[in-house]
């Protein structure tokens, strides 16, 4: 893993994206690892049932996925210190779905980042924001 | 009328339950890890960890939740695969809840093998309304405090009950 600098690092730069492409077996691995049964996510004509198109993606699933963009864009000696994202839209499995990241400001060594999650569309189903500490050279 | 029944909205401010401790396994951690699909060496590889300058493996930080999920019964399932436990025991004028989002403070790294405590308090109850109509907009707030007493983490969790 890749080292991020403090030094290195002004607002407006763009986090490297993240993409997902959830299959079904990866959501079932996520329900057993969190010991969720909840048939939304694993159960098509349940789903179906709650007026969803197909089984749901699971929105700590989601979150985890925004946690692995910032803790990527710190490399192993930065240090997340918040993150915090709105759980707006329904995401699908076998889906492309994008993580991405702006730095919006940075004060010394703390950075602060404004990230959100894209849907093949465009359209943006987790917005948030974080702030990374980040060593200097 | 008010969708919050007066002796719940007594319950801002208050703990919900008791404070859960657990221990939070490396396998447990590294199984999150890998379903999630991240493989960052800091959650899985015990040297990488060393050479970023940590005692050990850090947890993914998004595992610290589904660490405390204490083992049920089948006869715990709701119809929908819910368990009849989940979520905050309140009572609300509304019944389906979805979840809403998370705000997480790090304030120290959290390693594979720590022993945490988990206190969960009622932080706040608003009455809105959406498109679909009404809802309740709950908050709660957990602190993670590890086996020496040091608040490692807090989460403010958000669902919307309607």
């Amino acid at each position: 893993m890749t080292q991020r600098w403090a030094e290195d690092v002004k607002p407006g730069d763009e986090l490297p994206p993240l993409v997902k492409h959830a299959s079904r077996a990866q959501l079932f691995l996520f329900s057993a690892a969190t010991h969720n049964p909840h048939r939304i996510h694993y159960d098509r004509d349940y789903a179906r049932l709650e007026g969803h198109d197909d089984i749901l993606v699971h929105g700590p699933l989601q979150g985890a996925w925004l946690h692995q963009l910032v803790q990527g864009f710190a490399g192993p000696r930065g240090r997340v210190l918040a993150l915090s994202f709105q759980n707006r839209g329904r995401a699908f499995p076998e889906r492309d779905l994008v993580f991405r990241g702006r730095v919006a400001a940075v004060d010394g060594d703390v950075v602060t980042l404004e990230v959100w999650e894209e849907d093949e569309t465009g359209a943006v189903l987790m917005p948030g924001s974080a702030r990374v500490r980040l060593p200097r050279r | 009328m008010s969708l919050i029944p007066p002796e719940t909205r007594a319950l801002v401010g208050q703990r919900l339950g008791a404070p859960v401790t657990a221990t939070l396994h490396a396998e447990d951690a590294a199984r999150f890890a890998y379903a999630a699909g991240d493989t960052n060496p800091l959650y899985l590889d015990e040297a990488a960890a060393r050479a970023a300058g940590y005692r050990t493996r850090l947890v993914p930080p998004a595992f610290l939740v589904w660490a405390f999920e204490p083992p049920r019964p089948l006869a715990s399932l709701r119809d929908d695969g819910l368990w009849r436990d989940a979520g905050p025991p309140l009572r609300l004028g509304v019944s389906r809840v979805l979840y809403a989002g998370e705000e997480w403070e790090y304030l120290a790294p959290v390693h594979a093998g720590d022993t945490l405590t988990a206190a969960t308090r009622l932080a706040a109850l608003e009455e809105k309304t959406g498109s679909t109509g009404p809802f309740v907009l709950l908050t709660t707030e957990t602190t993670y405090a590890n086996q020496a007493g040091e608040v490692v983490a807090l989460v403010r969790g958000k669902r919307i009950a309607r």
